[in-house]
């Protein structure tokens, strides 16, 4: 204040007026502070705590989609994962078939490898059945077909080579598809595993030995795609699912930096509102005490 | 020698003169409570006999009794000059630091509704589209929730055009006060030069002008100076608001919208002198909501504008590259590229091109377009850019605010402290003249029993 040679009681009243609206801003801050539970509430607030909670909350945004992405990614390879199990199975039954077919030679009658191509010739056709298996309605064999299939009712491949990517984490993009071209071989290649199959059907019928070895050279090239392939989409899996773990510790990290920034301590905000409120009724006490009297109190 | 009569004439002048004082204590005390009143002070002289005997005039050397020679205002015109500046001061600041709270609230940030979550979310739904490029709901969702950033876009926008048309109906109607202002001062002016001219107390006058004054200075930061005949001169950044008994005009010029305040000084919003045209230099409110209108809101607007431009830049060149189900590439997401003109182009979601090879679900376009979200430079951190500065600017001008507050209340303590009422200084003062009343009626007894001697008992 400056010196003053006289006091006034308009002065005064100012100025205590000034001192309890000043006490009673102090209190409805921390009020505010308190009901809110944010020490942050606009920008002015805290220019640069602003702008690292804007921040946070992007990246916590972003981080929340990569475990979105992530789930999604891995919804696709369990499916596909099934599936390539299930192909192992029906395939490893079928070379057991091929092998019956051969041990039984020309011993076997035309009804016993008619029996045994049939028995093939279904199995190829649940085969093809698991190369079309669908996630959200999308054949997960077709790459990035627009078609409901991945392989026709003959066994050729119809999707197209495109991959399905998920982002799971800053510039970390995983493939979650596998191409029914790779897995299970490519249009027109002898192991082409439909092909195969059917080729296997066809020299069951014809008794052709020769025809069988070449086949069953042929089945195990394909079966070992498949396996080769089941392998990849186990260590993609489990990329993902490291890439979900660390996106969700990344999203708590975050979420306790974001709280460190914006949230209220609240014991000490209420220790600071009880300072404040004694302050506040001490500075009321202390006015009705200096504003009380004058010398007309004291004069007849 | 003296008349013998002489000691009466004495104790009536001090009768009078005490009756006077007294009276100007009980003004005092009746207008302890009135804002702008100054407190009166009555000044004695004694009278004094001739300085300058002759024949027939001489002094036995004793005065003639007391005079009042003045009723004088207790005011500084020092303190009343730095007093306007601060309230002028204080009141640009105060201005100020509402219209950032206006600009803070109409961000609201942060938040987890505002802007900057909205874009968060925007990119989501690029994401969540990348995940399902063959899902048409998804797809509509993303459409939806590009319509959902564009809407806060716009709402931001036009909340700051409303606090923009507010505070220029608000520069209207202040520069009609001032106008008032001026001639009510020019008008006490006048009363005052001829009052004074003919010796009459002009206090209360004086009172209510600088009253006024004050007010004017809050309003404009107009400066003011008190002429030797008691008239006020007034000026607005050193020209003449007010001159003796003459008052000039001032208006306020220049866009109509935010929209059409531009760096143009031919159509920029300006306080201008009614006569001659030429820009008034101001301060107070008037030149907080000049400030207002000139710079804050359209420096707000356009970094508003900037982020438009960047979120339509950034997401179209991408969107563009793609294809949509329909096979099309080329489009673009969003139209226009201003706060108020952005929209999203389509509404059907089969344009939306998340499709880097036509005719797949391929949706690498769409996860490239998820990917601004951490994109430096993107839509974002422009926004966030605005937000830093809008929260440095609010600080600083709330602690600017907070220490002139200050400031300014010592000035007005210090005026106070000069010009104001003291109770107990009146009651001391009543006492004073109120013994001096009946001292003086002593005095009168004493010589009116003299005289009775002298007359009525003498030689009888």
């Amino acid at each position: 204040m400056a010196m003053q040679l006289r006091v006034t009681d308009g002065a005064i009243t100012n100025r205590v007026l000034a001192n309890l609206q000043g006490n009673l801003t102090r209190v409805g801050n921390l009020q505010e502070q308190l009901s809110s539970g944010k020490q942050i509430s606009r920008p002015s607030d805290s220019p640069t705590g602003t702008v690292s909670a804007m921040q946070l909350r992007g990246e916590s945004r972003a981080v929340q989609q990569y475990t979105r992405n992530a789930s999604d990614g891995l919804g696709w390879l369990g499916v596909i994962d099934t599936a390539l199990t299930s192909s192992l199975s029906q395939t490893g039954k079928v070379r057991e078939l091929v092998l019956q077919g051969m041990s039984a030679g020309t011993a076997s009658t035309p009804d016993a490898r008619e029996a045994i191509a049939a028995e093939v010739e279904n199995l190829r056709k649940s085969l093809i059945g698991v190369a079309n298996t669908k996630y959200l309605d999308r054949p997960v064999f077709g790459g990035t077909t627009t078609g409901e299939r991945a392989f026709d009712g003959n066994g050729s491949f119809v999707g197209d080579t495109g991959t399905v990517m998920r982002t799971v984490g800053d510039n970390s993009k995983v493939q979650v598809d596998a191409n029914g071209a790779a897995v299970f071989g490519a249009n027109g290649t002898d192991s082409q595993l439909f092909t195969v199959l059917e080729s296997i059907a066809a020299n069951l019928r014809g008794s052709n030995t020769a025809g069988l070895d070449a086949d069953l050279q042929n089945l195990d090239v394909a079966i070992g795609t498949i396996k080769t392939n089941l392998a990849d989409v186990g260590a993609r899996y489990n990329r993902i699912e490291t890439s979900r773990t660390a996106a969700d510790d990344r999203l708590l990290n975050v979420k306790s930096k974001l709280s460190e920034i914006e949230d209220i301590d609240l014991p000490n905000t209420i220790m600071q509102m009880q300072l404040q409120q004694t302050a506040y009724q001490a500075a009321l006490q202390a006015t009705a005490k200096v504003i009380q009297p004058s010398l007309m109190d004291f004069l007849r | 020698m003296a008349s013998t009569f002489s000691g009466i004439t004495t104790a009536l002048s001090s009768l009078y003169a005490q009756r006077r004082a007294l009276d100007v204590a009980g003004q005092n005390i009746a207008n302890a409570n009135t804002e702008g009143y100054t407190r009166q002070r009555v000044q004695m002289t004694s009278a004094s006999g001739n300085t300058m005997p002759t024949m027939w005039s001489t002094s036995d050397g004793i005065g003639n009794g007391v005079a009042i020679s003045d009723i004088r205002r207790t005011r500084d015109e020092f303190l009343e000059g730095r007093g306007r500046e601060e309230r002028a001061n204080i009141s640009y600041l105060t201005n100020q630091k509402q219209q950032f709270v206006t600009i803070e609230n109409t961000f609201a940030e942060p938040s987890d509704t505002a802007l900057q979550h909205q874009l968060g979310e925007l990119w989501g739904a690029f994401g969540d589209v990348a995940n399902n490029p063959n899902d048409k709901a998804i797809r509509t969702a993303l459409i939806q929730q590009g319509n959902t950033v564009v809407d806060g876009i716009h709402s931001a926008y036009n909340a700051l055009g409303a606090q923009w048309k507010a505070n220029r109906d608000q520069a209207d109607a202040l520069a009609t006060e001032v106008n008032t202002l001026a001639k009510n001062i020019a008008q006490l002016n006048t009363t005052i030069q001829r009052a004074t001219a003919a010796g009459l107390p002009v206090n209360e006058m004086a009172d209510q002008r600088d009253v006024q004054l004050m007010k004017l200075s809050e309003l404009t930061g107009a400066t003011a100076s008190i002429q030797a005949d008691g008239t006020a001169a007034v000026y607005l950044g050193g020209s003449g608001l007010v001159q003796g008994v003459t008052a000039r005009e001032i208006r306020v010029t220049g866009a109509d919208r935010l929209q059409n305040q531009t760096g143009d000084p031919a159509n920029s919003v300006a306080v201008r002198w009614a006569d001659s045209g030429t820009p008034a230099q101001v301060g107070g409110t008037l030149a907080s909501i000049q400030d207002t209108l000139v710079t804050t809101i359209p420096k707000y607007a356009n970094s508003l504008d900037g982020v438009a431009a960047n979120l339509a830049n950034t997401v179209n060149t991408l969107h563009a590259g793609g294809y949509g189900l329909d096979g099309v590439t080329g489009r673009a997401f969003f139209t226009g590229s201003t706060a108020e003109s952005i929209k999203v182009a389509f509404d059907n979601p089969d344009f939306v091109a998340a499709s880097s090879t036509a005719g797949t679900f391929d949706a690498a376009n769409a996860d490239a377009l998820a990917d601004l979200a951490t994109t430096p430079g993107g839509a974002g951190e422009t926004y966030a850019v605005m937000i830093a500065n809008l929260g440095v600017e609010a600080q600083s001008v709330d602690r600017r605010q907070a220490i002139q507050a200050v400031v300014t209340q010592d000035t007005d303590a210090a005026r106070e402290s000069f010009a104001g009422v003291n109770l107990d200084e009146e009651m001391t003062q009543l006492i004073t003249y109120q013994r001096g009343y009946e001292a003086a009626s002593r005095v009168l007894t004493a010589v009116d029993e003299m005289l009775d001697v002298l007359i009525n008992r003498m030689a009888v």
